[in-house]
This record gives C-alpha cells, structure tokens and sequence, in this order.
C-alpha cells in the first residue's frame, strides 16, 4: 500500500513536470517577447540587454531548469501585459475562484446528493419522476445558457441577486472573501448554481443509476432476508456500493469544473482564475496563460491522487494485494 | 403429533404480465414440524424457491402473492405489516441464498455483515456480537474465524464464502432455516461438506429447516419428509423413505428414474421424463403432467385431481402408481 501510494505520487509529478514542460515551451516559443516587454524606440543595445536578463540567449534545456527552479522559488515569470508577477496575479484571484468552487460543492452535495438517493430508492414516485426530468435540462443545457437564464430571471426580473461582480469583500491577511458580508453571499449563489447546474444533474442520474442497480443485486436482497431495516439496507448496504462509482466519475468531471469555471466566471464578471484566464487569451499574454495550464494541472492531479487513495477506506476489495 | 411450526395453506403466487396474472404457485398447503427438515424438490420453475420466498414475503414485482396464509407458532405472518414482517426475518426464520459469490456484501467486512444481522435482533453490544459472530465462524467450521471476521468476502474462497452465508442464516437463531439450492453453485466437492455442516447445526440448533433443491440425493441424505412441486402446484408429499420407496405420482417416479444412479454392473442408468414442464400461463386443464404420462385418460386431460391423503402419503394423481390402471 505505501510503496503504491508512492508510486502514484511519483506518477503525479512526472506528468505534472510534462505539462510544465509544454507550458514552457508555450512561453519559449509563442510570441515576441522583446516587443511587448520593450518600447518600439529601445536600441539594439537596449534589446540584448534584455535578452540575456531574461537568458533567451542560453540553450532550450537550461531555460527550461531556469523555469522550473523561478518555480519552485515563487517565481512565475512576468505578465506581457500588465508587467506584473505571475504568481502574485494568480494568488490575488485564487481566493475568488476557491470560494466559487466551495459554493457549488455545497450546491452539488446538499442538492444533488439528497435528489439522487430519493430518485434511487423511489423510482416510482411522482417527485422522482418530475426530477429526472427537470435534471434532463441540467444536463443538456449548456453552462452559459443556464449562467443568463438566472440572470434574467433573478437579477433582471426579481432583482434579488447581483448579476456580476462578488459583492463586497474583506481581507484576511491576503486572502479576500466574500463570505463574510450578506452582499458578498448574495453574489455567490447565482454562480454557484450555475456552475453546480451540470454537477448536481450528474450525481444525481448517477446515483439513481447506481441505487437502482445495487438495489437488485443479490446481496441487497439477502440483507432484507436477515430482517435489516430498510434504513440501514439503503444507508450503509447500498450507498457503500453506489458511492465508489460516483465519486470516481466525479473526480473525472473536475475537468468539466475547470472548464466550466472560466464559462461562469466570464458570464457573472466574477473575478477569478477563469476571468484572468479569458483577459489572458485575449491579450496573449503567454506566461499567465502558461501558469494557469499548469495550475489547474496540478489541481486535476492532487484531486484525483486524493479520491484513488481514498478507495481503499471505501471498498476493502482495494486494501490489500495493490501493493 | 406435535402442532406444527409452520402451516401454508393455499398459497398462491402470480406473475403480473401485460394485464395478466399468471400463477407461479396454485394454491400449495405444508406444514413444516418444529425441527423437521422438509425437503422441497422439483424442476427449475416449478414454483420451488417461490414458495420459500413468498414465505418470508420477499416476492418482487411483477411477482406478488394472490392468496393463502402462512402461520408460524400460531401467528398469521400474511397479516403482518412489512415493519412486522422485518423482525420474522432474519430472527424467526434464517434464509440461506444459493449463490455465495453475489449474497454478500462485497464492500463491508464479513464480521460487519454478521454483528449487524445479530444485534438487529439480539440485545447485544458490540463486543458480545463480535464474540458471538466468531464463535458462529468456529461452528461452520471456517479455520482462523477472527481473521475471516476482518476479511471482506473477496478474500475467501466460494465455500467459505456459502459458510458466511450460513452463518448470517443462523446467527439470530431462528425457529426455521429456509435453504434455496444451498449447493447448487457450489463445486462437487464442497457440496458434500455444505450439507454434513447444514445437517449438524440443524441437530446442534434443533431448528427446523426447508430444503429446496432439485436434488433428490440431496433429500434422500437431509430430508425427514419431502413435498415434490410440478409447475406450481404440490403434487407429492410422504415421508422421505416412503415416497423414495414407493413414488405414488408418475411424475416423481420419473423423476427418480432421471437421477443419474449407477446399476449393479456399474453402468450409469438416466431415464428422462419425455417432454417438458409447462411454462408460465401454459399450464394444461386437468393434471398439470397428464401430456408428459403414459398414464393418462381423459380424466387426468379434463378435472385437476386433489391431493389425496393415504396414511401420510398423499399425491395429487386420478391413477397413482400404487393402484392398478383398470
């Protein structure tokens, strides 16, 4: 178990030094530096100054040592566009990013979780029926489609949330949030809801899915022959067997998240990393683009590593013999 | 004779199909006395293990049943709520499943699955349900019992696994075992050690069991009395030596004609029943077997002969073995 726990973290590092890699090779090679970074009247002098500040004198490799050892030093390069640090840019955007991803995890787990046990264990009832197919739109909706539509139906008509921005915000120590003010939750919830809209869907036609199928099998019924309550058939015989599923495919959706988040956050102006992302590609401004790819790789990653070695605490099948 | 433990009278089980009801089981009646072991046998579909599911009331759509009752120590379980009906189970009657690789759980733990079966049931805490829990494992003979209790069921092999299953049957002590085809799914040589371990916790226990099985060597070994089922109907019932001895249904006679056996020169003698068993809703008028009998007049095509008892032997036939064809 440990020497696979290791295995799988090497693994992790290795890709994320690939994906480093090619978002170095996007810095190294898109675009002129030298003309954005420079005023169009420096001299030659002025330019081969710079060229060997910034070492794009020296050969691919070392760059790229150069690159991964600002990295682990903090430093993540310079924006073509504002000038300013990467890093520093990313970490004053995380927050608002974090807080959004937090909010449709509630959203997801508080709606999505409840809905997809009850359409498992009553597939019959009216309420059930009514959800499956509402949770159709969830699903074949797109984000941004859903971002507007709550929009034009909460903000524009009712006027009960905000259509854009966080609301108001206060700062702990470098970490801004708007959790703590009633405008800044009111900004929340529209964007989490929308950016839930696919997830809480998702859960809940997997659980069904996954009930539905445990429900029939032999051990399900062998338990109700040795007279266990139907609570206890469906909380701890069932749900441990539907769970391990969904919780993978989950985690293989968290690319959708990603994905999505850039949508939602484009569509509410809620600035974080997707905002900065999209301001980012439309500047071409290479290096933040560069660190967002590898941020969000190694987020993917670290996620993932931590649902594959939570599997065995779910399913004994996985504790031993995987070593 | 002693009150029985169980008494089925009538028990009636259809399949809903496209706005039909088909019988699976056409009015059957048994009694199982306390500590008796009856063996029920008959062909797949014959209605066999829905009868025993039915008992304990665990019929799924479109399966229900339509009629009967069914008493246990003198109480109507056909009466009872389904919250009533959850502490029969399991407490009053065990039932063990016939296939060991799907019946347990595979992600808890086989000592999981048995303390909460036992404290279900039993007012025990959680230490006096693991202490009992491997004391059941010692008694189905499973070896090193505390490891197996920590293990989860992929780790043992399928007899060991059809143990557990026994186990968790038993572990409530229940006045009456039900055994679907408890070695069907089992290899040749595990099925021998199943039944001896079955055969002795029912002497240990003195509780009372109902074997079903397509086996007749199998009730010829276990069985105190047999009940012999043809497409949803009891057509036999005697003591097991007297219906083995002397079969009064043609059917049951070819049944035991159809059980591999080898002759006194040693060569394997099987004689099949021509035919086969009626499906659902295809059931002929009269005698269910009368197509499939050499022995059939046009009273057996036209009226359903009753089962008629004689001295403890009854049978459900116009012109039993016993009694000369005129």
């Amino acid at each position: 178990m440990i020497s696979y726990t290791v295995g799988r973290i090497l693994q992790t590092l290795l890709v994320l030094l690939v994906i480093s890699f090619i978002a170095f090779l996007l810095v190294a090679t898109l675009g002129d530096p030298l003309g954005l970074l420079l005023p169009p009247e420096a001299s030659l002098a002025d330019r081969q100054e710079l060229i060997a500040r910034l070492g794009l004198d020296q050969p691919l490799l070392a760059r790229f040592l150069h690159f991964l050892g600002g990295m682990m030093q903090g430093d993540f390069g310079l924006s073509y566009r504002t000038q300013e640090g990467v890093g520093a840019m990313i970490a004053a955007r995380l927050p608002a990013t974090i807080e959004l991803a937090f909010a449709s995890l509630l959203v997801t787990l508080f709606v999505g979780v409840p809905l997809g046990i009850l359409c498992g264990v009553r597939p019959n009832a009216a309420i059930s029926r009514v959800v499956m197919l509402v949770s159709i739109a969830g699903i074949t909706l797109p984000n941004f489609v859903v971002g507007v539509l709550l929009i034009a139906i909460f903000s524009v008509q009712l006027g009960w949330f905000p259509s854009f921005g966080r609301g108001q915000t206060v700062d702990l120590g470098g970490w801004t949030t708007g959790l703590l003010t009633l405008s800044g939750w009111q900004a929340v919830i529209l964007p989490a809801i929308t950016l839930a809209a696919f997830q809480v869907t998702f859960v809940i036609r997997m659980l069904r899915t996954q009930l539905l199928e445990v429900g029939q099998s032999e051990h399900i019924r062998f338990a109700r022959a040795r007279g266990l309550s139907e609570r206890r058939v469906w909380f701890s015989y069932a749900m441990r067997n539907a769970l391990l599923p969904t919780i993978t495919m989950l985690a293989l959706q968290l690319g959708n998240v990603i994905a999505f988040s850039v949508v939602t956050e484009g569509v509410f102006a809620w600035p974080g990393l997707g905002s900065l992302f999209l301001q980012s590609v439309q500047s071409a401004d290479i290096p933040v683009i560069a660190i967002y790819l590898i941020f969000v790789g190694a987020v993917f990653m670290i996620i993932n590593l931590i649902v594959e070695l939570s599997y065995p605490l779910l399913d004994p099948r996985l504790r031993r013999g995987r070593a | 004779m002693t009150a029985p433990l169980l008494e089925v009278r009538d028990l009636s089980v259809t399949l809903a199909r496209g706005g039909d009801e088909l019988p699976v089981l056409d009015k059957v009646s048994f009694d199982i006395a306390p500590g008796e072991v009856l063996g029920v046998v008959g062909e797949s579909g014959a209605g066999k293990s829905m009868a025993g599911v039915a008992i304990i009331d665990l019929l799924v759509p479109p399966l229900r049943r339509s009629g009967g009752t069914i008493t246990l120590g003198g109480e109507r379980l056909d009466l009872l709520t389904p919250r009533q009906m959850r502490r029969v189970r399991g407490k009053r009657i065990g039932f063990v499943f016939q296939d060991p690789m799907t019946s347990l759980n595979p992600v808890l733990t086989i000592g999981r699955q048995l303390t909460d079966t036992m404290r279900r049931h039993l007012p025990l805490s959680r230490n006096e349900a693991r202490e009992r829990a491997i004391a059941w494992l010692t008694r189905t003979g499973l070896p090193n019992p505390a490891r197996v209790f920590a293990a989860a069921p992929h780790e043992l092999s399928g007899g060991q696994r059809q143990r557990v299953v026994i186990a968790l049957a038993l572990c409530a002590e229940p006045d009456l075992v039900i055994a679907d085809e408890p070695t069907t799914a089992l290899d040749v040589s595990v099925q021998a050690h199943m039944l001896q371990l079955l055969r002795d916790l029912h002497e240990e226990t003195g509780t009372a069991m109902m074997l079903i099985t397509h086996d007749l060597g199998v009730i010829a070994k276990m069985a105190d009395r047999v009940a012999v089922f043809y497409a949803g109907r009891l057509i036999e019932t005697a003591r097991t030596e007297m219906l083995i001895a002397r079969p009064l249904h043609p059917y049951t006679a070819g049944l035991m004609q159809a059980t591999p056996a080898l002759d006194a020169a040693g060569v394997m003698r099987v004689k099949a029943i021509p035919g086969s068993m009626p499906g659902l809703g295809a059931t002929p008028p009269g005698c269910a077997f009368h197509p499939r009998c050499n022995r059939s007049r046009d009273l057996c095509r036209q009226v359903t002969p009753p089962l008629a008892d004689a001295g403890g032997h009854a049978a459900a036939c116009h012109f039993p073995l016993r009694q000369e064809v005129a």
